[in-house]
């Protein structure tokens, strides 16, 4: 028996509710993640300045990791969200 | 004088897009801008109806390509063949325009850097892109694979670096197609990179010995599952390289978009006043947005540059 239109309708927003969760979630972890790189570099940093330059490039190269990381997620968020 | 000669080949490659993409029409304003995202094939007459566009270079796909047909409904293609009846067709898209503008912003910037080296003599531009090509050589490229391995890799990943900085940075003049921000552009990169690990790997080990090498010593039982879940870390090394390009560039261009979609938003909301009152507010998050932009474009380029550089490394010198 073919769905009604409404409830097509209604579990395509429900998708699309659930991918904009999924998106906000997506923020939380890499929000987390990359505090964590920044509080653990700040403090290398007040112990070591003179190893500032290091630290500087190799905290640039995790975030880009995590950020990798999350921008999957958003991947699927759009896939969802849009077709 | 080679800057002038740079920012004319920028200039003339956003205007040969403008003048032969078509144009967009979404139902919304979001869609009609987020349709500047989706790589467009350029068209001899962007004024005239969808239905007579014709395909500025359209080339006819030979059968066993025919998948890669790109499904155009618009006017006559290469053939002369009707809307109904198309035959098999690819065409230029606006994102090659770039990246033929990138190639030859590379070729423009370095074209002074050997003499340079050689002999010192070299006006800013050259001094500029040789003292980059040496950073990436003496701080990507031989820390991790030291210099003799380096030496023979290293134009591969100089010419990488330098092709995706260019494009990421293109992509932010007003007018232009960020073609990394298209995942096919990417994943023909990161397969690059993939190609280069296999055949890296397969040359300096071997070619049984490498797919062997790819398992740490397990006892004999745990062997095929783990050499199943080493070659699938294989392949998804380069498909996160992939990945995680083609979001940075998408995903920012879709929030400078978003913001500026804004703008066209708040008057259905609050009338033409309110659209007034809230449009500096959306222009000022683009711009901010667009500056990090900047900033994620060069790192972009350099952390690509970086895991593809560790990870041919480990391709020709496993850890066990």
């Amino acid at each position: 028996m073919p769905f009604q239109a409404e409830t097509v309708e209604a579990s395509m927003s429900l998708a699309k509710a659930g991918a904009g969760i999924g998106a906000g979630i997506v923020a939380i972890g890499a929000g987390l993640g990359i505090s964590r790189i920044g509080a653990a570099a700040n403090e290398s940093i007040a112990r070591q300045p003179e190893a500032t330059g290091d630290i500087r490039g190799s905290s640039i190269i995790l975030a880009a990791f995590i950020e990798g990381v999350s921008l999957f997620a958003v991947v699927v968020t759009l896939l969802i969200a849009i077709g | 004088m080679r800057i002038a000669l740079a920012i004319l080949v920028i200039a003339a490659a956003c205007f040969a897009n403008l003048k032969f993409s078509p144009h967009h029409t979404g139902s919304s304003v979001f869609e009609t801008l987020y349709m500047h995202l989706m790589p467009a094939p350029l068209v001899t007459d962007n004024h005239v109806p969808h239905e007579e566009q014709e395909l500025l270079l359209p080339v006819a796909l030979p059968g066993f390509l025919s998948f890669m047909d790109i499904g155009w409904h618009g006017g006559a293609d290469a053939a002369g063949h009707t809307p109904e009846g198309h035959a098999p067709q690819t065409a230029l898209f606006n994102l090659q325009i770039f990246q033929v503008a990138a190639v030859l912003l590379v070729l423009l910037c370095f074209s002074g850097v050997p003499k340079y080296l050689r002999t010192g003599k070299g006006d800013q531009l050259t001094r500029l892109f040789a003292g980059f090509a040496m950073w990436v050589r003496d701080d990507m490229v031989y820390p991790v694979m030291g210099s003799k391995d380096g030496t023979r890799f290293l134009p591969f990943f100089l010419s990488v670096f330098f092709f995706i900085l260019f494009m990421n940075l293109m992509g932010l003049v007003p007018g232009s197609a960020t073609p990394t921000a298209s995942i096919f552009v990417t994943l023909a990169l990161a397969t690059i990179t993939l190609i280069s690990m296999v055949a890296g790997g397969m040359i300096s080990q071997g070619p049984i010995k490498f797919w062997l090498n790819l398992v740490p010593h397990v006892p004999l039982p745990l062997w095929p599952l783990l050499f199943v879940v080493e070659v699938l870390g294989l392949f998804v090394k380069p498909f996160a390289l992939t990945i995680r390009l083609f979001a940075n560039m998408s995903g920012g261009h879709m929030v400078v978009l978003s913001f500026m979609g804004l703008i066209f938003f708040f008057p259905t909301l609050w009338g033409t006043t309110g659209g007034w009152a809230a449009s500096p507010l959306g222009a000022g998050f683009a711009i901010f947005i667009m500056i990090i932009e900047v900033f994620v474009a060069m790192v972009q380029a350099f952390i690509f540059t970086q895991l593809s550089v560790i990870f041919i490394h480990q391709s020709i010198h496993p850890e066990h």
